[in-house]
């Protein structure tokens, strides 16, 4: 069992924001689904549900275990999950023009999303280990990038799964930057990157698909195609302008479950609740993300060590990225790249990673005293 | 276990390898500048939250709701319009429509091409139409189909349901549509309305307000993909029901006669009004050309046109009654007060004089009516005068509209004396210079014959709601005394004297009921020349029976008839076949046993 003396240090209120978090999604979800007259509930709702027993679960039988140990084993956890990633490419099911999920039964996994928990703990991992070599050299960063971020891009983009590849890209990135590369490098690499991206921007421009491309262009330019991807982030404006100050009330939205909004209960989740829960409840809803986030960031600081650190803060910022992304692009201020909102999207396996994230961030900061084991 | 916080780990302490510690501060330094990153872009998803939901929330409302609720204003069931006996005139049957949603629609031409066929317009037609609306959420592929169509494109959805491609940007709702189940008949006074169940003409126009009921408003909520939700947000009131004075079995009676006056005299048109002289209820009114009010799109302007209060004419003869009643009033005259007829022409004044058809001899005032001598009539309305005269014509309502609650009632032609010629005085004591509606004359005869009491004529007579209960009834409404009761009896004895000997109006005598009446035959003018036409004629009958307890008043005007043109040959026996099948249809009892034949006069 966990020591008393850890269940002391056991940060209860982090676990009750994301819990009221993850059941406002459910209930969000249950809303955004809501039939038309004569059809029956989906039961989204329900499986949402179970996954988050599920993810209760796991984040407890995570903590009982020291983080060091998950450290320990982190370039396995990674390879595992990269083998993952190539066994869905083989025999993955397709749905919405993307090939991300295995069947296990009745219930469908999406090994991107679990891997992203995997990538934070290899690279924390392998950064804390590099801490003794002051900063970053090239060659060190070039192998790193290739192995860390290349790799497991290529499998996830080639799904496709845009919003994850960039989103490991974004975290990565900020990792490193935070845990030393030198300045000379790091501008380096900013040129490079800016560079490469002109080159490599082509080859995966012509390797998206259709729709891809479409969002891209709608972001840019609004007008040139009313009825489809810009109708998304239209339909996503309107959904939450109309909430107003104190919006629609629970169960009263009318976007979501009467389709005008698409993805209504996955991607575009944020725009149900503040239809319905209006300015005043979305500003709430953010200052829960905000007080998850800064508990990431204040784990980080207070870890016993630096793998504590670095896991905490890849966690925080993976949850920051998230957030920002996700509800940026339901309020059109990014591009639609398909992003969940953490906790409250519908998908099963990214709220099981969520949970594990938070467990991680706990179970950092559950030992932040200990010093032995 | 051991908790030293003090204790220092040895490799991986924080603060104590030298290394380790510049790596924190620069760790510091950039996580600083990471975390205010975040912290922007935590800040910028604020303000665009701000700015959608509370700046901008108006105008996205407004959106949300044009999405959600493709209102489509239908007209409520109108109420019904029932004749007298409570028979139906005008009912409504259920019609489906098919609308589109064009701004759904993704591939324009697929789908025209698809549904053209159904709805009888070309693909490229129909392509266009949708794509000059593509923006829009509504509009109607076509109304009020038959059931025919309905069928096969409930057919062909059904067909599509499982297709991919299916066609739920269109849908079906149900209308009501006006039918009217005696078609032609009293066409005039129904009237029709439009597709969208607006009243455009006769009594569907003229109480629009109250028939069409309670405007509805379908709140189309569809779904993003279509799915009708058809929520009624509002219920709809049906209209008022109308309840006529016309009754179907005597406008039938009308119809058929006039019909058959029609093709007898290959007239151009015919008018006849039925009305009850003591309440001003029209009992039937009808029209030759007329037709079908289901298809009244088919019917030319003229034929739709409700001359009897819409065309005036020149009265003729018949209006020697007004002149005759109003010289009975003041007294100008007596009924026994002799005439010097025997030149048989008078000078009129404007170098023209005016001729009797025939010769007559020394004639009462009471004979002069008889026999409709000019004569006679223009000295009767010298010594009258022109401005006592004009007061009794306008007293028994010409110069103004009746007032009968329709649309599109002319008041005829009448110049104050002002305006008058030399001649006008002579002119208008036989009925010429003036342009009366059928309506008006028979108004001014219905005064006399139920004690000179100037009605005003109606239609409608109680409008009652759905309910039942009644809305509004309309009563009987009394203008003006023009004459007194005892001119007036004396004028229905004059007008009975004319069928007894001396009489010349044996084509209209009725078996068994006295009746009152007269006939006219005016000249029309030819609009081409401005003058009067030497063959076109308006030959009117206008009577009352029974002549002493007038239970009916009717006008009979046939227009430009052919082969003959006196009242008393082509319009008297229509005005004695209708009233001779009325009078059976109402039941009214014979007065006398032997024939009693009405009063007829030939002018010229």
């Amino acid at each position: 069992m966990i020591d008393r003396n850890l269940l002391k240090n056991f940060d209860w209120s982090l676990l009750a924001v994301v819990l009221g978090l993850s059941l406002m999604g459910v209930m969000t979800i249950y809303s955004a689904t809501r039939p038309v007259p004569g059809a029956e509930q989906s039961s989204f709702y329900l499986k949402q549900l179970f996954w988050l027993f599920l993810g209760i679960l796991c984040l407890f039988l995570t903590i009982r275990t020291d983080y060091r140990w998950f450290s320990k084993f982190a370039y396995i956890f990674f390879a595992v999950g990269a083998i993952f990633l190539i066994v869905v490419l083989i025999a993955g099911r397709a749905g919405m023009g993307a090939q991300r999920w295995l069947s296990l039964g009745h219930i469908s996994f999406q090994p991107s999303e679990l891997f992203k928990i995997f990538f934070v703990l290899a690279v924390s991992k392998y950064l804390s280990g590099t801490e003794h070599r002051v900063r970053l050299g090239f060659r060190e960063l070039f192998k790193i990038v290739l192995i860390f971020v290349i790799f497991p891009m290529v499998l996830i983009l080639k799904q496709p799964d845009l919003g994850t590849a960039m989103l490991l890209l974004f975290i990565f990135f900020s990792m490193i930057i935070i845990t030393g590369i030198k300045k000379k490098l790091l501008i380096t690499a900013v040129i490079i990157s800016i560079v490469s991206s002109l080159f490599v921007g082509n080859i995966v421009w012509t390797g998206l698909k259709d729709y891809q491309k479409q969002r891209l262009i709608a972001f840019i330019h609004p007008e040139s195609d009313p009825q489809g991807t810009t109708y998304h982030i239209n339909q996503s404006k309107i959904t939450i302008g109309s909430g107003g100050v104190l919006g629609k009330g629970y169960l009263k939205g009318t976007q979501g479950p009467l389709r005008f909004l698409p993805e209504r209960h996955t991607d575009f989740i944020f725009s149900v609740f503040a239809e319905e829960w209006g300015f005043t409840g979305s500003v709430l809803l953010f200052l829960l993300y905000l007080f998850i986030i800064l508990r990431g960031f204040d784990t980080a600081k207070k870890a016993r060590d630096i793998e504590g650190r670095y896991l905490a803060l890849g966690v925080a910022l993976m949850l920051s990225f998230y957030f920002i992304i996700n509800v940026g692009m339901t309020l059109g201020i990014v591009p639609v790249v398909g992003v969940p909102l953490p906790f409250m999207s519908y998908g099963g396996t990214a709220l099981l990673t969520n949970f594990l994230a938070v467990g991680i961030l706990i179970n950092v900061r559950m030992r932040r005293f200990l010093l032995f084991y | 276990m051991n908790y030293r916080r003090t204790e220092k780990p040895d490799i991986k302490k924080l603060w104590d390898d030298d290394v380790t510690k510049m790596q924190h501060m620069g760790n510091r330094k950039r996580s600083v500048v990471l975390i205010t990153i975040i912290f922007i872009g935590f800040f910028a998803v604020y303000l665009q939250l701000i700015n959608l939901m509370v700046i901008k929330h108006g105008a996205l409302s407004q959106e949300a709701e044009q999405q959600y609720f493709r209102t489509v204003s239908l007209k409520p069931q109108r109420g019904l319009i029932l004749d007298r006996a409570g028979r139906e005139m005008a009912v409504n049957v259920e019609t489906s429509s098919l609308y589109a949603v064009p701004s759904r629609i993704r591939d324009i031409k697929k789908f025209s091409s698809c549904i053209a066929p159904f709805i009888n317009v070309s693909a490229e037609k129909l392509s266009s139409r949708l794509s000059a609306l593509k923006e829009k959420n509504f509009m109607w592929l076509a109304r009020k189909m038959d059931e025919e169509t309905s069928r096969k494109i409930a057919a062909f959805k059904n067909k599509q349901k499982n297709n991919k491609e299916n066609l739920q940007e269109m849908d079906v709702v149900t209308e009501t549509k006006r039918y009217y189940p005696k078609g032609q008949l009293a066409a005039h006074v129904i009237g029709y309305t439009d597709i969208d169940n607006k009243g455009l003409e006769g009594i569907e126009s003229r109480y629009d307000r109250y028939v069409k009921g309670e405007g509805k408003k379908i709140m189309l909520g569809r779904d993003a993909r279509g799915v009708n939700l058809a929520n009624n947000v509002e219920e709809s009131v049906p209209g008022n029901t109308l309840l006529l004075t016309i009754d179907e079995g005597l406008q039938y009676i009308v119809e058929r006669e006039i019909e058959n006056a029609m093709t007898r005299w290959n007239a151009e048109g015919a008018v006849a009004i039925m009305m009850n002289p003591m309440t001003g209820e029209i009992l039937a009114m009808a029209n030759r050309p007329t037709y079908d009010l289901n298809s009244p799109a088919e019917a030319d302007v003229s034929e739709r046109r409700n001359r009897a209060i819409t065309d005036f004419y020149e009265p003729g003869s018949t209006f020697k009654t007004i002149l005759a009643s109003a010289a009975i009033e003041e007294k100008t005259v007596t009924p026994d007060k002799k005439f010097d007829c025997s030149k048989g022409y008078i000078y009129a004044g404007g170098g023209k004089s005016i001729r009797d058809v025939h010769r007559n001899g020394v004639l009462t005032f009471k004979e002069c009516v008889q026999k409709s001598s000019n004569v006679c009539l223009v000295q009767v309305g010298m010594l009258t005068g022109e401005e006592k005269y004009y007061k009794y014509i306008k007293k028994f309502g010409f110069g103004e509209k009746t007032g009968i609650d329709l649309y599109g009632e002319v008041s005829g032609l009448l110049r104050a004396p002002g305006a008058w010629s030399g001649r006008s005085l002579a002119s208008m004591s036989i009925g010429q210079e003036i342009g009366v509606t059928p309506l008006q004359i028979l108004r001014a005869y219905s005064a006399i014959a139920n004690g000179g009491k100037l009605m005003r004529p109606y239609v409608v007579s109680e409008i009652i709601s759905p309910s039942g209960s009644i809305v509004e009834k309309i009563s009987p409404k009394v203008e003006r005394q023009v004459v007194s009761e005892e001119t007036a009896r004396i004028m229905r004895d004059i007008l009975k004297t004319v069928v007894e000997e001396g009489g010349t109006a044996q084509k209209a005598s009725i078996k068994g009921n006295l009746v009152a009446g007269k006939t006219g035959t005016a000249q029309m003018i030819d609009p081409k020349t401005g003058k009067y036409s030497s063959t076109d004629y308006a030959s009117s009958f206008i009577g009352f029976v029974p002549a002493d307890n007038p239970k009916i008043g009717l006008i009979v005007v046939v227009y430009k008839p052919r082969g003959e043109k006196y009242g008393g040959v082509v319009a008297a026996p229509v005005f004695k076949n209708i009233i001779e099948h009325s009078l059976a249809y109402l039941d009214i009892p014979m007065e006398r046993d032997e024939n009693y034949v009405i009063l007829v006069s030939k002018s010229r």
